[in-house]
């Protein structure tokens, strides 16, 4: 199989990853470009994402950036219906899998542009109404 | 931090989802873990992306589990690309502190949307 491609386009996600950002999500319609069906695709993605994520993990236990506050509520709903999920998946056809991830990853990327666009307008103001405080000084 | 009841629900609600979306479609169930780190439990960003981890961690490895016990799993390409994921990981790692977030963040809205489009065909 195009062994270069695979560790090519898993480089580019993981450096997406890598900055924090959702590997995952570039690197599933990425390998879509190659003949793999979208199963095994989403277990590429699946399987890859373990080692970064026990490396990530041990940096930002260093660094005290995880609260552990309330954390069980989270991890109980999500790993029973992570199963649930990945039992479905089988049972479901390739096909209504990628249009499912195409509806999920547009309509997460609208929604992201949408945010950091009002973000970055957020800043400007805010930066504008230091600027003011600063030349009534 | 003391929740109230609506909130503990909202919690456990939306993280059921994210796992339902993780399992089912290979990823993504962090975007929603982190959203809901920074809008019911108030957690800044940094805190989020790193604690959204904790959770995520556990949730592909059972969904993993049972792509691998139903047979939907092709070592050899997932060698591979985990391979590329590792190395690259760790460049992303060292870019992060280089690269501006606002344009950062807007590249990467466009890539999604770029890369969801690509999957309708």
């Amino acid at each position: 199989m195009h062994i270069f491609l695979l560790i090519l386009f898993g480089f580019l996600a993981g450096i997406v990853g890598g900055m924090g950002m959702g590997g995952g999500t570039v690197l599933v319609p990425l390998l879509s470009f190659l003949d793999i069906s979208q199963k095994t695709i989403q277990s590429i993605n699946l399987i890859s994402f373990l080692p970064m994520c026990c490396v990530a993990l041990i940096f930002h236990a260093k660094n005290k950036l995880i609260v552990k506050t309330h954390i069980w509520l989270l991890i109980v709903p999500a790993l029973i219906f992570a199963v649930v999920g990945a039992l479905v998946a089988d049972v479901a056809s390739n096909k209504v899998l990628r249009y499912c991830f195409a509806v999920f990853l547009t309509v997460v990327g609208a929604w992201q542009l949408v945010v950091a666009i009002k973000f970055a307008v957020l800043r400007k103001k805010k930066n504008k109404q230091e600027q003011h405080i600063d030349e009534e000084r | 931090m003391n929740l109230t009841a609506k909130n503990k629900w909202i919690l456990i609600i939306f993280s059921a989802v994210a796992g339902f979306i993780n399992g089912f479609l290979g990823g993504g169930g962090g975007v929603v873990i982190v959203t809901l780190m920074l809008a019911v439990l108030k957690l800044h960003q940094k805190y989020s992306q790193a604690t959204a981890l904790l959770v995520i961690l556990p949730l592909t490895f059972v969904s993993a589990l049972v792509y691998l016990v139903k047979g939907n799993v092709d070592w050899i390409p997932t060698l591979w690309a985990t391979l590329g994921v590792v190395a690259g990981g760790i460049v992303g790692a060292l870019l992060l502190s280089k690269l501006n977030g606002t344009v950062a963040k807007i590249l990467f809205a466009l890539v999604l949307i770029a890369g969801g489009i690509k999957l309708f065909f």
